[in-house]
């Protein structure tokens, strides 16, 4: 194991020490419920980074794979009267087919292109729910659209925390979502240290070179497609479970934007980047929420502003501190070796 | 017979417009290889622009277009300065996402400048004409050919522009080879800032015509502009003709389908077509080939 | 008179690596200076940097007098014509297109109508090709093209490089026929060359360069006579 890979490791076992005090340092059910916002964000922005900042994809439809996952979940329980727990890895499994698809799509594009058809397929999606009116079948004297519609759908998932763990419910929803961001933040660390995570960032950095050493970029681009999608569906899922409800609204730009902002903000193409970057961004709305009108605007400048002045984001910052605090001892090794 | 004219005349409007979209996209796209997404911001500005000069100021009509296209310019600009230079000139090879993300940002806050300033609810474009020209059951009201005629008359402008003088033929010049470009004299960045104020110029008289048919609202350009990314994809992204059919190609049956099978289905369909085109030509209809050198 | 280019200690390269190392040598005014090497060894480097395309990160670069090291490559421009590999063409531009360009500079539009007047007379192919865009036209029409171009500029020194690459032998010797006109046109030209044959009466001097470095200087003929020189380092 390297230096850099303990590094990652020991920051991985402080975050879930971090999370796991949470609840005991407060009573406060509204951090909490924070928190476990911000850990889905979390969950989502690292995701994506994985797909733009270690395979260099950049996709525009995260919301739309973390949307579809939450949607096929809360349909399977609402239509087919399914289990959450069974419809959860389900729907992350549909989430994967969806993200192949994509990738599929996506496969002969570069930068640019593949960037707009995403996004042409992430608009689609939230166009078609929000415009759905026909009526799929009537509850009472409801008209229920197939796809939710405006409304989307709501009280469909029974975690079961409720009744086992009564006031506490929140406390275990929030424990689930703490593990499902160990999980997520685990396979991603684990996918960039394997043979295909070096692939993808060889692709990234130089792909004529990459693909002369025989690594496939059709291959590659379709298996981190594939693997991203998985786990943002299943965060959509466990999302629809812990709310037990989904709408459009997270299929809207404007979520699109608070996930990118926290990647860019963290940094892009580093482990830890989206977390930061979520801590950042969910501390920043707390403040921005006093001047409420601003919020939006304050979202959009913190976005350019840092794209433009931190290539490398806030862990970009904090690197370079490092480097120059540890040059003496670099040097030092130098002239000894 | 009258519907199918009225649907025609739908989509030949809106196929003006979009083609005014698309082609300030194209032209920043062909020369910096920088997808603007602040693009339908600039639209926005150009709208209220006009919106402030003509109704809240009270000052003659023609000072309304000035406006519209002097703020989008300014847009342009600007945005070229504070965003494009820096990114572009710290990592060229990156600099197609990072703008893509930079630009995005600055679209929201605009948006929500904008939006902060005029509030939420809509305003009627005071920069238009009134009355429609008919004969035998076919209208055609003068605002829709006001726009048709003033786009063309822009696109023609713009050829002329980029045929005729040496500005145009640098921007031509620097987006078919920078560096040879650069070795003749041509001030890249210099050729950059004119692309972008031109673009910006264009998005704001843009604006003014979507907003005189809609209402001014702070979303205003987003509509067009995901309209105009769809003219480019399909088209091939920095082929400015190519831009230009495909917007009246595409707006055409987007006006059809919204007759046909209800107004909800036109997007999505237009959506579709783009992505069978990436499927089967992935640099677009008109789209060179392009070979990158890696 | 000040000579054409004098370059001093002149290092480059990319990245963590230098590609020229500390070159240095002289194109006097109306003198043909040759640089010949294997690929890889740095000759296009070493334009692109006279060019302010590549920054030098040491020595000189005087331009008839006046020192343009550092300067970016549109200030360079109007001290050299440079004509760089592979033409570097403005594709969807017709020919008359392109040569215009290489007048970018100038201001006067009687001047820049003289000039094309003097390049079609140099080059009548061109003349007939005017209006047919560079796309279209054979490797050998592009690389007159990109001469045209160059010569366009008005600049009396000129960079060339390898204007034989990829072009039929037929095509090459006619390219090096507008080459000699251009020298007796009084133009002074630095040319980077694969083989010192092609320049044998053509250079007043030609360098041999190695790995970043000038190894040899002399008159070509002298080269071409010692065989030990062209095996080491041109591979006989």
């Amino acid at each position: 194991m390297t230096r850099a890979d303990r590094t990652q490791l020991l920051i991985g076992v402080a975050a879930l020490a971090a999370l796991i005090a949470v609840p005991f340092l407060t009573d406060s059910r509204y951090i909490v419920g924070q928190v476990l916002l911000g850990l889905f964000y979390a969950a989502i922005a690292s995701q994506w980074n994985l797909l733009f900042g270690f395979a260099g994809v950049f996709s525009l439809a995260q919301m739309a794979l973390f949307g579809f996952g939450g949607y096929v979940a809360a349909m399977l329980c609402f239509y087919l009267g399914m289990s959450i727990w069974a419809a959860m890895p389900l729907a992350a499994f549909a989430a994967a087919g969806f993200g192949l698809l994509l990738g599929l799509a996506c496969l002969r594009l570069t930068g640019a292109y593949v960037a707009l058809l995403t996004l042409a397929v992430a608009q689609a999606m939230y166009l078609l729910i929000v415009t759905d009116t026909e009526c799929f079948m009537m509850i009472g004297t409801q008209c229920r659209q197939f796809t939710g519609g405006a409304v989307g759908f709501a009280r469909f998932a029974d975690l079961g925390t409720r009744e086992l763990f009564g006031r506490d419910w929140l406390v275990a929803n929030y424990a689930l979502v703490v593990a499902l961001f160990a999980l997520v933040m685990a396979a991603s660390w684990l996918i960039i240290r394997s043979p295909l995570g070096l692939a993808f960032q060889a692709l990234r950095d130089n792909p004529g070179c990459a693909m002369a050493r025989g690594v496939n970029r059709f291959q590659m681009q379709l298996y981190v497609f594939g693997f991203s999608a998985f786990l943002t569906g299943l965060a959509g899922a466990v999302y629809a479970a812990h709310f037990n409800a989904i709408g459009p609204g997270v299929l809207s730009l404007s979520t699109l934007l608070f996930v990118i902002a926290m990647v860019v903000v963290g940094g892009i193409g580093r482990l830890w980047g989206p977390l930061l970057g979520a801590v950042v961004l969910m501390g920043a709305d707390e403040v921005l929420r006093e001047f409420g009108e601003f919020r939006a605007l304050g979202l959009g400048l913190i976005i350019a502003v840092s794209m433009v002045a931190m290539p490398n984001g806030l862990i970009g910052v904090l690197e370079r501190l490092g480097a120059l605090r540890a040059r003496p001892k670099g040097e030092r090794e130098a002239a000894n070796g | 017979m009258d519907l199918i004219g009225s649907v025609v005349v739908a989509g030949l409007t809106t196929g003006a417009l979009y083609a005014l979209a698309t082609l300030g996209l194209s032209l920043v796209w062909g020369a910096l290889g920088m997808l603007n997404m602040a693009h339908g911001a600039m639209l926005t500005l150009g709208g209220y622009s006009a919106f402030v000069i003509v109704t809240r100021l009270g000052l003659p009509m023609p000072l309304g277009v000035l406006a519209s296209c002097v703020t989008g310019a300014a847009a342009g600009a600007v945005i070229y300065l504070s965003v494009a230079r820096p990114l572009l000139a710290r990592a060229p090879e990156t600099f197609e996402t990072t703008i893509m993300i930079a630009t995005f940002g600055v679209a929201v806050a605009l948006e929500n400048a904008i939006l902060l300033v005029f509030g939420g609810q809509p305003f009627g474009q005071p920069v238009q004409i009134a009355g429609t020209l008919g004969a035998g059951g076919f209208t055609l009201p003068n605002q829709n050919l006001l726009i048709m005629v003033t786009a063309v008359l822009l696109m023609l402008a713009i050829a002329a522009f980029l045929k005729q003088t040496k500005g145009g033929r640098a921007i031509r010049a620097v987006a078919q080879n920078r560096e040879a470009a650069e070795l003749l004299g041509v001030p890249s960045g210099r050729v950059y800032l004119l692309a972008l104020a031109l673009s910006g110029g264009l998005a704001g008289i843009c604006g003014l015509l979507v907003s005189s048919i809609t209402q001014l609202s702070p979303t205003l350009g987003a509509d067009p502009m995901l309209k105009a990314f769809i003219m480019c994809v399909v088209a091939g992204l920095g082929s400015i003709p190519g831009g230009i059919v495909a917007s009246f190609g595409l707006a055409l049956i987007e006006s059809f389908v919204q007759y046909q099978f209800g107004a909800r289905w036109g997007f999505p369909v237009l959506l579709g077509i783009v992505i069978l085109v990436l499927i089967v030509r992935p640099s677009g209809l008109f789209g060179r080939n392009q070979v990158r050198r890696l | 008179m000040a000579d054409a280019l004098a370059i001093q200690d002149l290092v480059s390269g990319y990245g963590a690596r230098d590609v020229l190392r500390k070159i240095s040598l002289v194109v006097p005014a109306n003198g043909f200076v040759t640089v010949v090497g294997p690929n890889g060894h740095g000759k296009t480097t070493l334009l692109r940097t006279l060019s302010g395309l590549v920054k030098a990160r040491s020595g000189r670069v005087v331009a008839a007098g006046e020192d343009v090291t550092g300067m970016a490559p549109s200030s360079v421009a109007r001290h050299f014509a440079h004509v760089p590999q592979g033409d570097m063409l403005f594709m969807q531009m017709s020919v008359e297109e392109n040569l215009v360009m290489g007048a970018w500079l100038e201001a006067d539009r009687a001047l820049v109508a003289e000039r094309l007047e003097e390049i079609y007379r140099l080059l009548p192919k061109l003349a007939e090709r005017r209006r047919q865009t560079a796309s279209s036209l054979s490797g050998g029409e592009r690389r007159m093209t990109g001469i045209g171009r160059g010569l366009m500029t008005g600049a009396k020194t000129l960079l060339i490089d390898e204007p034989s690459l990829g072009l039929a032998p037929i095509v090459i010797e006619q390219v090096y026929a507008v080459l000699a006109q251009l020298k007796a046109l009084g133009r002074s030209i630095l040319l980077v060359e694969e083989n010192p044959a092609r320049v044998e009466d053509l250079a007043d001097e030609i360098h041999l360069l190695d790995n970043g470095a000038l190894v040899w200087s002399g008159p070509p003929k002298e080269l071409l006579a010692r065989d030990e020189l062209l095996k080491t380092y041109l591979g006989g």
